[in-house]
Formats: structure tokens, C-alpha cells, sequence
């Protein structure tokens, strides 16, 4: 399959994961493995000095995954340009998933807010992916301050609804000349297949995989779907039609006799 | 006495503070490489925690990474 190329580097997988909500660290990582990803999302939080804490980084084989850390739970710019400095001392790499995300029902993202915060973030240095609603003047509005993708969402984080934003998604990708990742709401493999058809450069899927009843065996299932919708948007999909259009051979049928 | 103010919240320390920030996470058992420090606002480095002396009533967070999309 052709290579996915954010910011320069070259991927061969075009499905993000993110590993929120996993059952344990250690099916977050044989479901990671199964998914064939390169690329993993985690989040910052406090450290809880009255308990002891779990380094979910020790599961995962940092010379495999690029760690692509997010800004989950800035309400604004300024959260969010600490939260990735705080991510870069603590990785080393400058990639980072922007989200400004304020609204607590929907999780939906501050478009003004992130457009700010990518510009400053761009400026010191940052590989930025950001996080947005699928709106085609905010996805061209990032571009020109340097983002190396857009990331529009499907359908609310978490919420399984697959591609609530279709036409905008369209648009997004026609007029992008960055990397257009479906974030957010795709809960079923054909989701993703639908994605990756529509000319999706590439997917991040988290939930759907996570609380799977087997994630294991989900997360492989979303790897064949978006291997399956990039080949088949690269092979040039046949148009729909009205009327049926007969597969097979219409002359030559055993009814009356050409001799008649 | 000997207070800091770690994620928020002040801590007590009985007789003097932790002398550096590896000290610290040591008394709290904190695991330092996993661990990104900010005191008053600014990024210490982790090369740093051995040489970086704590003060009184610092405001120290400290935050490291969780699972997340």
C-alpha cells in the first residue's frame, strides 16, 4: 500500500490509535500489536501522590509507536500550549495532538481557541495534528498556519456514531493539502472502510476498539478496514447508478430459439 | 513548617523539606522517569531533579502520562 507521510515521516499504517479506556495495560498492548498502527495517542494528567501509579509507558515499545501525546482536557490555548510543553519534556518529541475541547457533554472543540493555540504551538516548534470539528474554513485556516494534518471528527469522541459529517469531511479533504485524519465517532470497522473510501488519508479510532468485548481481535478487525478503504479508494471506485445495470450477460438465454 | 503545594493540594512534611526535587519523588515514591515536574510554573528537566533545590511553600505539579485517544 502507498505510505502515509505526516510532517515528513512515513508511515505504513493508516490507523492511529488511542489507548483510553483499555481493560488493562496489557490488553491496551497485544490490541495496539494486533491493530498494525504505528502511531498511539496518550494523555498527561497529575500524578496521584496518594496512590501508587501505573506507567503505561513501560508496555509500549517506544522504537515501534511514535508517541503522540494530546492536550485532552486544555479548555484553552494557554492549557493547552502548557500541557504540550509539559509533553515534550516528558517525551523528547515534538508531535503533538492538539485538542481544546471546553464543553464537557459533547467534547466538541473550540475551533478559536485551537487555531490560536496551533499558530503559537507551530511557531515553537511543535508538529501539530489538531483536533476539530469537520469545518472545511477552520481545516484551510490551519493549514495556513503550518499544522501537518486536520483531524475532523466523525462524530463526537466516544460516541460510536460513525460519519455524522459526511459532506463537510468531503470538502475538507477536496480542498486539503495536508493530511486529513477522521478522528472521533467511528465505532465499526465500516466506518473506518467508509473513511479511508471517501479519500480519509488516515483514521484514529479508540473507543471502539477499547471496550470491545475483544479488542484483540477488534483492533485487527479495524486494521483490515482501513487497509481495505485506502486500497479501495486508490483502485477508483465504479459510480452508483439509478437502474440496475445486469452483471451478467443479458443475450444468449435458454428461452425461445434463435432460429424462431 | 515545611510545606509545598504539590498538584494543588499543600503537603506537610515533618521536620524540614525534602533538599531536591529527586528527594521528593523518592518521599512520595514516585517513580522519576516517568515523571514530568513543573515548579512554579516553569519545566525542570529531569537531568535536573538531582540539582534543583525545593523552597518553602513551592507550588510543585507533577504529571506523567495516562492512557487516553
Amino acid at each position: 500500500m502507498d505510505k502515509l507521510i505526516i510532517a515528513g515521516k512515513e508511515f505504513t499504517s493508516r490507523l492511529l490509535i488511542g489507548t483510553g479506556k483499555f481493560a488493562s495495560n496489557k490488553l491496551m498492548a497485544k490490541a495496539i500489536e494486533a491493530s498494525g498502527t504505528e502511531i498511539v495517542t496518550v494523555a498527561l494528567r497529575r500524578v496521584d501522590i496518594e496512590n501508587e501509579n501505573d506507567d503505561m509507558l513501560s508496555v509500549i515499545d517506544r522504537n515501534k509507536y511514535l508517541l503522540l501525546a494530546n492536550t485532552s482536557g486544555a479548555r484553552d490555548a494557554d492549557e493547552a500550549v502548557r500541557l504540550a510543553k509539559l509533553s515534550r519534556a516528558a517525551t523528547g518529541i515534538n508531535w503533538l495532538k492538539l485538542e481544546v475541547t471546553p464543553d464537557p457533554y459533547y467534547l466538541l472543540p473550540d475551533p478559536v481557541e485551537t487555531l490560536k493555540a496551533a499558530e503559537i504551538l507551530v511557531k515553537a516548534g511543535f508538529i501539530v495534528l489538531p483536533y476539530i470539528n469537520a469545518d472545511p474554513v477552520l481545516a484551510k485556516k490551519l493549514e495556513d498556519v503550518g499544522t501537518a494534518t486536520v483531524m475532523p471528527l466523525a462524530s463526537p469522541i466516544g460516541s460510536n456514531q460513525g460519519i455524522t459529517t459526511r459532506a463537510a469531511i468531503e470538502i475538507i479533504i477536496e480542498q486539503s493539502n495536508v493530511p486529513v485524519i477522521v478522528d472521533a465517532g467511528l465505532g465499526l470497522p465500516s466506518h473506518v472502510a467508509q473513511a479511508m473510501e471517501m479519500g480519509a488519508d488516515a483514521v484514529l479510532v479508540n473507543t471502539a476498539i477499547a471496550t470491545a468485548a475483544d479488542p484483540v481481535a477488534m483492533a485487527k478487525a479495524f486494521k483490515f478496514a482501513a487497509e481495505a478503504g485506502r486500497i479501495a479508494r486508490l483502485s477508483g471506485p465504479a459510480k452508483a447508478g439509478d437502474k440496475a445495470s445486469a452483471s451478467s450477460p443479458l443475450t444468449g438465454f435458454l428461452r425461445g430459439s434463435e432460429n424462431d | 513548617m515545611a510545606v509545598l503545594r504539590i498538584n494543588g493540594k499543600e503537603k506537610v512534611f515533618d521536620g524540614s523539606l525534602p533538599a531536591t526535587l529527586s528527594e521528593l519523588l523518592i518521599t512520595l515514591k514516585v517513580d522519576a522517569a516517568t515523571v514530568v515536574a513543573e515548579v512554579d510554573g516553569e519545566i525542570i528537566e529531569r537531568e535536573k531533579f538531582d540539582s534543583f533545590y525545593l523552597k518553602e511553600e513551592q507550588s510543585i505539579e507533577l504529571v506523567r502520562f495516562v492512557p487516553g485517544g
